[in-house]
């Protein structure tokens, strides 16, 4: 919303900086910034007459002149335009004019002849984009005298209003928030309105048929008017706030809501059938072309206005085209009236049409002040304007006048809600600046009736709000702080930092992926989830909640790849959406932690060769994260994924909580990829629940440990994990720990459908140092159980 | 077999390891003399022929042999695991091992920055779904059904009824639900606006979400909070400007911008010249607020506030492309 300080002149008087104003009304919540409207011409500008031209003698498209621009000497100006005539006026830049921030004019030398300043294009003091010649202007500018006034530039202010303030949209509502401020008189245009000749009631006749969405309806006709454009005064106004002048009539009506706030619209009664005035609703599907020349499908949420045959305009909307006031028309009927907020927001939702008159009546207007000022504002206007008489008294419908609500203040509140004492005066004194009426009052409240033009007021805290944002710099800043004891303290973000430190300890770079996916996508999610579709996506890839975190993630190893970059290490903690009807939302979530790589185990070295990070690396890291967590946990081999090379399910408890595996890789073909894609996905959210960070020490070993290599021969299809589980089992209690150190395979020398497999196992005792005697009956009785159960022979 | 034996033995034993070359050879030489026929082996089945009195003895010299040429074997092993490279090592300009680095994203980082403060400041964190219903959403936050209000913010709608969440603003309410009152919560979380995804907006971005609820809260105690925060995150010397607003949620409202952390306050095209930047809404919540959650409005005030994370950090990092934190392009990435 544009207001132009000159125009709020009209209700209050401005005697503050008006960057000081644009601030102090920003602070008080109408955030606005100072422009200027029109041109700015530089300073230094000048009218100027060229008094003799001469050719360039070294140039042949430059003309040399003698100027006068009114500094008292001649100027010599060289100048390139084909244009350029003695005896013409023109705007002239002086030596030291700033035509743009970066360039300031200077005396210089144009191949050889003196030039001492500028004669301008139009372009040049943008003013538009004619660059063909120097502008030549009429011979009643005055030389010597500033350009700048022949262009004059109005201040205006740039205001964003929030969405609870439709009485903001005008000059009235910021000339009242002006007052508060400056502590000066807003003061209305008195009306003066000379109602002349038939009346109202005799030439036409207004019906409601639903006065729930058209509570009330008013209307005055004026006769007799001379459409054509509007004095320069009033088009000038209306261009400064961005408004195109269209003729005085259409202008009028335009200006009275920027005054007010208040939407009018005028009909050429001429062309009401009848003439008169229904409101209703429409029938589905029937059609109206509005002014825009739109012809649009109705549905029966929308508001008409007809006349006696037809729809004339959608009610608080736009006016249709056969209705509309132009040259031909001699008598205006103007409508002032009142529509329920939530019938005009839904029309204008259905036929996604916003105008300046549906915001105001969507946020409310008023239906009582402001609608009878405007209403009779405008007629008086285009009499003035027009020409035209005003028909006798008025038509007005409105059955069930809306009363204004009232509230009562306590000034104990306002020291309650916002922490600063104010006093009644100061209360009063802001309430009234706003249109509030006080009924009663003494020093401990104020009681008051709230104007119909400030729907958001309804209550105590509303009114506290409005005495209390104006002195928002003036509330203190508690210097002391109280906290309350919370109840509990939150672990659940600690656990998750320390996923991501350990990740990113791991060389794994952490990111944030879209939560929104595409159906296809979702489907090939690795939990199998069903998706939750969203019902007005943005577009088909983006029409699902994610069922995992690998499909985003692998999005993620696509860009990468695409763009070449090598090795690709990445995670991400965030929450997975599961479909589930029975729920509150439809949805259950999981916060997960997905892991994607496609990387080589270490970066290129001189010391070892490249090797590729495959599902053992993923695995490895797995080990250390459940072993940290103190978690113990098994895989099951998931052979159910036609897209994996391996995957298995990662088991806590019992219950399945994750899942590790290594994707086929002629799915990534396409790619190039130079290395395996490995994931991995926990349900970090269920391990948190069973986390239990207190870990009891256990004091460090005081006796040696010994050491025993064992080199087993056995079947291919045996797994090491039953192996390892047997020896762990059979090994005695000295044993602590049995780790797979080497595979070996060699068709030849151990036959096809062997393989070695190498242990390392560690004996300890906390009481004694043990002896190796005590090791070797242990190791032989271990190795005969496993020969006699898995046909294992030393190697 | 006496002392004298044993010495023989442990002097063979030393001078076959020293010319011990590779595992394979090590391996051999434990298996001649620690094996189950080897020479240790060897030396204690002739025990018996040792005279009574000093079986025990020679039984602990061997013991000793045993476990020391166990142990050198073990010790030699370990040399032979690390092959060192003598002529390398000599070049100290030879650069380290590769390493993969890792790195945590910006956002997530920024949000534990900021949570880190107000969890000093006696915040607990609370969570909510990104899968919300309506009431939480808006209508328990004073948004009556077809408010203007409602579209400052483009919603997604979910099957079943749902929306996205488009503020975290729902976290209030639901905590409040299940919380008697002092209330004193963070509530970091994704939310989701339907927008046209461009340079300037993405369909997601990342809020937190403040709430303190209890006797005698006054908008002064917002503004200690949120100029102790702004100080602690953005640097002692900022200023901190509060200027009123709307949110349906709040009464009275307002919009805090600090001074622009780039050029002090003096102008320059972070701040669009004008000093500036806005960084959060707050306000003190509104009694309709509490009347949803069955709070006594009478009794208890508070305030509430919510930061975007994304846009704070877009101008810190000069960011002019919002898209770039959700492309996750590692060469981005592993800036951080």
């Amino acid at each position: 919303m544009i207001v132009s300080i000159d125009w709020l002149r009209d209700y209050i008087d401005i005697d503050i900086p008006l960057e000081e104003l644009a601030d102090k009304l920003t602070i008080s919540g109408a955030e606005c910034t100072l422009k200027y409207s029109g041109v700015r011409i530089p300073e230094g500008v000048r009218v100027g007459k060229v008094l003799e031209t001469r050719p360039h003698s070294d140039a042949e498209k430059l003309t040399v002149c003698k100027v006068d621009a009114g500094t008292g000497e001649i100027l010599n100006i060289v100048c390139g335009a084909p244009n350029v005539k003695e005896g013409r006026r023109v705007p002239v830049a002086l030596v030291g004019t700033k035509l743009a921030p970066d360039f300031e004019l200077k005396e210089v030398r144009l191949r050889g002849e003196l030039s001492q300043g500028m004669i301008c294009a139009e372009d040049e003091l943008g003013l538009g984009n004619d660059h063909s010649g120097i502008m030549l202007l009429p011979d009643d500018y005055e030389i010597g005298r500033a350009f700048a006034d022949y262009y004059p530039v109005y201040p205006v202010l740039d205001v964003e209003v929030t969405a609870n303030r439709p009485d903001l949209m005008s000059h009235w509502g910021v000339a009242r928030m002006i007052s508060v401020i400056t502590g000066k008189p807003f003061k209305k245009i008195p009306l003066v309105l000379e109602e002349k000749g038939k009346d109202i009631h005799g030439i036409t006749r207004v019906s409601i048929e639903d006065p729930l969405a058209c509570p009330r309806y008013s209307a005055r006709i004026v006769t007799n008017v001379r459409v054509q454009p509007s004095p320069a005064w009033l088009q000038r106004r209306l261009e400064a706030v961005g408004l195109r002048p269209v003729n005085n009539v259409v202008d009028a009506a335009n200006y009275v809501l920027m005054e007010t706030g208040h939407p009018l619209h005028t009909f050429d009664l001429n062309r009401l059938a009848g003439p008169e005035i229904r409101v209703r609703f429409a029938r589905k599907g029937e059609k109206f072309e509005t002014l825009d020349h739109k012809e649009r499908i109705l549905s029966e949420n929308v508001l008409l206005i007809c006349d006696a045959k037809t729809p004339v305009a959608l009610a608080g909307l736009m006016g249709g085209l056969e209705s509309e006031v132009d040259e031909n028309t001699r008598n205006i009927l103007i409508e002032s009236a009142y529509f329920t907020p939530s019938v005009i927001r839904k029309a204008s939702k259905e036929q996604q049409l916003s105008t300046d008159a549906s915001k105001r009546f969507e946020r409310g207007a008023d239906p009582n002040e402001r609608l009878e000022y405007a209403r009779d504002r405008l007629a008086a206007l285009i009499a003035e304007l027009a020409g035209g008489e005003i028909a006798r008294g008025l038509i007005d419908f409105y059955p069930e006048p809306i009363p204004a609500k009232r509230a009562t203040l306590e000034l104990e509140n306002v020291r309650r809600i916002t922490g600063i004492e104010l006093s009644a005066a100061n209360c009063r004194a802001t309430l009234q600046a706003l249109g509030f009426e006080i009924l009663n009052a003494n020093d401990k409240r104020l009681e008051v009736r709230i104007p119909t033009f400030r729907p958001d007021v309804e209550r105590e805290i509303d009114l506290v709000e409005e005495v209390a944002v104006n002195h928002m710099d003036k509330i203190p800043s508690m210097q002391r702080m109280s906290i309350s004891v919370p109840a509990s303290f939150d672990a659940f973000h600690p656990f998750l930092t320390g996923i991501r430190q350990f990740f990113t300890g791991y060389g794994m770079h952490e990111t944030v992926n879209n939560s929104l996916i595409g159906e296809s996508a979702a489907a090939a999610g690795i939990w199998g989830y069903p998706p939750l579709k969203i019902l007005n996506p943005l577009s088909q890839e983006m029409n699902v909640l994610r069922t995992d975190m690998i499909q985003p993630l692998l999005g993620s190893l696509r860009i990468n790849a695409l763009r070449k970059r090598g090795d690709i290490r990445l995670y991400e903690l965030a929450n997975v959406i599961e479909k589930d009807p029975s729920a509150e939302t439809g949805a259950r979530e999981h916060h997960n932690l997905g892991v994607l790589c496609s990387s080589s185990l270490w970066g290129l070295n001189w010391n070892e060769p490249e090797k590729s990070a495959d599902y053992f690396y993923l695995k490895g890291i797995l080990e250390h994260f459940m072993e940290d967590r103190g978690f113990v946990y098994k895989l099951r081999e998931n052979t159910q994924n036609a897209a994996f090379e391996i995957l298995c399910d990662i088991l806590v408890r019992k219950e399945l909580i994750g899942r590790i595996g290594q994707y086929r890789d002629e799915i990534f073909e396409k790619l190039q990829l130079q290395h395996p894609v490995v994931i991995m996905e926990l349900q970090v959210e269920k391990l948190f629940e069973w986390y239990k960070p207190q870990k009891q020490y256990t004091p460090p070993p005081a006796y040696p440990s010994i050491f025993r290599d064992m080199s087993l021969v056995m079947d291919k299809k045996t797994p090491a994990n039953v192996l390892i589980n047997e020896i762990l089992q059979q090994g005695g209690k000295y044993l602590i720990d049995c780790l797979l150190y080497d595979l070996y395979i060699d068709d030849k020398k151990l036959g096809e459908d062997k393989k070695a497999l190498s242990f390392r196992l560690e004996f300890r005792s906390d009481k004694k140092t043990l002896k190796d005697s005590q090791i070797d009956d242990v190791m032989s009785k271990l190795f005969k159980r496993l020969e006699n159960q898995y046909g294992a022979r030393l190697r | 077999m006496n002392k004298a034996t044993v010495t023989e033995i442990r002097k063979q034993f030393e001078k076959a390891l020293e010319e011990v070359r590779d595992t394979a050879a090590l391996e051999a030489l434990k298996h001649g003399y620690l094996g189950r026929k080897g020479i240790i082996a060897g030396l204690f089945a002739r025990i018996r022929e040792v005279p009574p009195e000093s079986r025990k003895e020679t039984g602990e010299l061997l013991n000793s042999l045993k476990t020391d040429l166990s142990a050198a074997i073990d010790a030699r092993s370990m040399q032979f695991a690390v092959p060192r490279k003598q002529k390398e090592i000599t070049d100290f300009s030879m650069p380290g091992y590769a390493m993969h680095h890792g790195s945590r994203h910006p956002l997530t980082q920024a949000v534990d920055d900021m949570l880190n403060i107000f969890q000093h400041l006696g915040f607990d964190i609370a969570y909510g779904p990104e899968v919300e219903i309506d009431w939480y959403n808006f209508e328990s936050l004073n948004f009556p059904p077809d408010h203007p209000a409602r579209d400052m913010q483009d919603t997604f709608y979910t099957e079943g009824g749902g929306v996205l969440r488009t503020h975290t603003s729902p976290v209030q309410t639901r905590y409040m639900s299940t919380h008697k009152p002092p209330v004193r919560i963070v509530a970091p979380g994704r939310v989701f606006r339907n927008e046209a995804i461009s340079a300037r907006s993405y369909c997601l971005f990342h809020q937190i979400e403040g709430l303190y609820i209890d006797e005698g809260i006054t908008f002064a105690d917002l503004k200690g909070t949120i100029e102790l925060f702004c100080r602690l995150y953005y640097g002692k010397d900022v200023r901190i400007k509060f200027r009123g607003s709307y949110f349906p949620f709040t009464e009275p409202s307002a919009e805090i911008d600090v001074s622009c952390f780039l050029c002090g306050g003096k102008g320059c095209p972070v701040c669009k010249q004008s000093g500036w930047l806005e960084i959060m809404g707050c306000g003190m919540v509104d009694p309709n607020v509490l009347k949803a959650v069955n709070y006594d409005s009478e009794r208890y005030s508070g305030y509430a506030f919510g930061l975007g994370i994304e846009r704070m950090l877009m101008m810190r990092l000069g960011i002019n492309d919002i898209r770039i934190l959700f492309e996750n392009d590692v060469e981005f990435l592993k800036q951080f």
